[in-house]
């Protein structure tokens, strides 16, 4: 081997070597967490192509096909009614009163709404009202010991003032802790 | 001589390139053991459980009536013991050290979940995104990203705040679903005006979860936040659904035993999952169909282990704080040996692996649980608080100045609340347990029982919370460190955070 071939060969070794080297630091990266680290900006998924944005509050489809006989208050079914219990429900002067009773594990109620829906003499709809709890409001955060029971009132609409004969309850939305 | 010039010089090139050549290969040798080195920082797999409400107490107190004093719960014998801080902000507020910082110090589920998820602070209430309102990346979503499969276990509802923490990004963690509400989903405090319907942190949570894919597994409770389309999403995405939220059919143990998919969904309640100890009492009830965290636990490895990346899982006792807020201490007593046993096929699967990190925590206290001695009463059973009067040195008085100790009220503690004051439900008096170290013939609720145990309120409380870790990266843990350092802890053991 002549000299030069044994220095081109070192060289080439050498340079082999380095790139070698080089190429390991970039796969193990230059510190803790550089390797393979994804992009957190595009992490979160925050749109659900085909999901149908909701364009208001929440209709119970019984309120529809309700007929209830004038002063009474029927109750009408809810994703919720295995979990509570409606009692003392009263058609009165300015609206329907009663207690929502919430029969599942309670440490706190965060979010109950009741759906009114208030009928004519004939049983047909003619308006709905709502009640809503929000946790944080009315005191309902993390100062008061949990409670089972809700007691609500909503509201004839003014509109509706004086037609109202009858009514019906559900529970649509219902968050307890 | 030239020629033996020529012959030394060739020498001197030879063996130059001999030295060169054994740094090259020294070069490379080094390299190579580098290579091999372990890594010790860095687990292929993560398991992190977390005792919803499980306080210092909670554990001192299962253990002792589960294992004595002298005993251990599994958690306990994790080599890694430290504690982490656990305070949330005020809505708008800043992140630590910023001027517009404000403290919240006590902390709920969802603003401590978004802590160790996502490695920020943000409001109680809040899932997914900062106290001003921005979404911000959840751990899970960065190692499903980074090619790790993912699970999430809860004994709550799937939607609940906990398990929502990671594959959710809600401004209230009331907006569950399964349909909108405005009361619900919008927080006009914190976005200034309500958002679009379509946006993501107005979206409820059930219908993220059905269609982000965040989690590869998904075991739990809450059904009834999802309906037929949220079943049609799943199924889209190749989630081997158990049950039927379509049908509002709940999934059963055995459904969840012959679960094999890649991607599975199974929700057991339609609610929240039943205590144990309901389960333990009425053994041929619907409920007793339902798998317990345990049981649950142990699936969501054998589904997600062979990944040649590694998996991540979230596990959540969450029954404890649920029934510490009703301060009933046998079913929450129950909740935390349940619990432990999750945490026991956990450590049981990293010591065979030996490279799964598992990580034990809680999100907050909760309801200020308490031991005291035996025969003895709390504040609330008192006529009044302690004295606070020491005539021999009165530099040890303070105001107020209490003459007066706080003998037992008879009318507010009638005895042990479980046992002889069980009647009176306005009793503030001890639950009592009996214990390995009580002689044989101890009965639960008796004063005789030596676990005595009381709460402070039915609410969370601002003490820290006990973390326990086994395994790769779990260093920085023996420490008091805060809620947001769980993201980088696991973020770095994962590889997924810089």
């Amino acid at each position: 081997m002549s000299v030069r071939a044994v220095v081109l060969s070192v060289a080439a070794l050498l340079v082999a070597g380095a790139v070698g080297v080089g190429a390991t630091l970039l796969v193990r990266g230059a510190g803790p967490g550089a390797e393979q680290v994804p992009d957190p900006a595009s992490a979160a998924r925050t749109a659900f192509p085909g999901l149908t944005a909701p364009t208001g509050d929440p209709e119970l489809p019984g309120l529809a096909t309700a007929r209830p006989r004038p002063g009474t208050v029927a109750v009408v079914e809810g994703p919720f009614d295995d979990r509570l219990d409606l009692s003392g429900l009263r058609l009165a002067g300015n609206g329907v009163t009663g207690t929502v009773t919430v029969t599942s594990d309670v440490s706190e109620l965060i979010e109950l709404q009741v759906l009114a829906g208030f009928y004519d003499a004939d049983g047909k709809l003619l308006g709905t009202g709502r009640f809503t709890h929000h946790a944080g409001e009315e005191d309902h955060g993390h100062t008061g010991p949990p409670s089972e029971e809700e007691s609500f009132e909503v509201a004839v609409p003014d509109d509706l003032g004086g037609t109202v004969a009858a009514a019906a309850v559900g529970v649509p939305v219902l968050v307890n802790e | 001589m030239r020629t033996s010039t020529r012959r030394g010089a060739s020498r001197r090139v030879m063996a130059a390139a001999a030295v060169a050549l054994a740094v090259v290969a020294g070069s490379v040798v080094t390299t190579a053991t580098a290579i091999a080195q372990p890594d010790h920082s860095r687990a292929k797999n993560v398991i992190y459980l977390v005792g919803d409400g499980m306080g210092r107490t909670h554990v001192d107190a299962a253990r002792q009536r589960y294992y004595g004093a002298a005993g251990k719960l599994v958690m306990e014998t994790l080599p890694t013991v430290g504690q982490v801080t656990t305070y949330a902000v005020q809505k708008t507020s800043g992140q630590p050290g910023e001027a517009d910082f404000v403290p919240e110090y006590v902390t709920d589920s969802a603003s401590s979940a978004t802590a160790w998820s996502s490695g920020v602070k943000t409001y109680n209430a809040a899932l997914g995104v900062d106290a001003k309102g921005e979404v911000v990346p959840t751990l899970m979503e960065l190692a499903k990203k980074a090619g790790y499969r993912t699970g999430n276990v809860s004994t709550a509802e799937i939607t609940d705040a906990t398990p929502a923490g990671q594959m959710s990004h809600a401004l209230a963690r009331g907006c569950q679903g399964p349909t909108y509400s405005a009361a619900a989903c919008q927080d006009l405090a914190v976005t200034g005006e309500a958002l679009p319907t379509d946006d993501v942190r107005v979206t409820p949570i059930a219908d993220q979860i059905a269609r982000n894919g965040t989690a590869d597994v998904v075991l739990g409770g809450g059904l009834a936040r999802f309906d037929a389309a949220d079943e049609e999403a799943l199924a889209a995405q190749g989630y081997e659904v158990l049950g039927s939220p379509a049908d509002q059919a709940v999934a059963t143990r055995d459904d969840l035993d012959d679960a094999d998919g890649r991607k599975v969904f199974g929700l057991f309640n339609r609610g929240n999952l039943t205590i144990e100890k309901f389960k333990r009492e009425n053994p041929n009830a619907v409920q007793a169909a339902e798998p317990s965290v345990a049981e649950m636990t142990s699936k969501a490895i054998d589904l997600l282990r062979n990944n040649k990346k590694g998996f991540y899982l979230q596990v959540e006792g969450a029954l404890i704080d649920k029934r510490s807020h009703a301060n009933d201490a046998a079913q929450t007593l129950e909740e935390m040996k349940a619990f432990d046993e999750a945490v026991r096929v956990a450590l049981n699967f990293a010591k065979k692996d030996g490279n799964t990190t598992v990580i034990v925590t809680a999100d907050h206290e909760c309801a200020g649980f308490n031991i005291i001695g035996k025969g003895s009463y709390t504040n609330a059973e008192a006529v009044t608080p302690p004295g606070n009067v020491d005539a021999g040195n009165t530099a040890n008085n303070s105001a107020p100045s209490r003459a007066a100790s706080g003998a037992l009220d008879g009318t507010r503690s009638t005895g042990p609340v479980n046992g002889s004051g069980s009647g009176n439900s306005g009793n503030f008096a001890p639950a009592t347990f009996a214990t390995p170290d009580d002689p044989e013939g101890v009965e639960d609720g008796s004063p005789e029982a030596s676990l005595w145990l009381t709460y402070l309120s039915g609410n969370h409380t601002g003490a820290a919370v006990p973390v326990f870790a086994y395994g790769p990266g779990t260093r920085d843990l023996a420490d008091t460190v805060d809620n947001t350092d769980l993201f980088d802890v696991v973020g770095h053991a994962l590889r997924v955070v810089r």
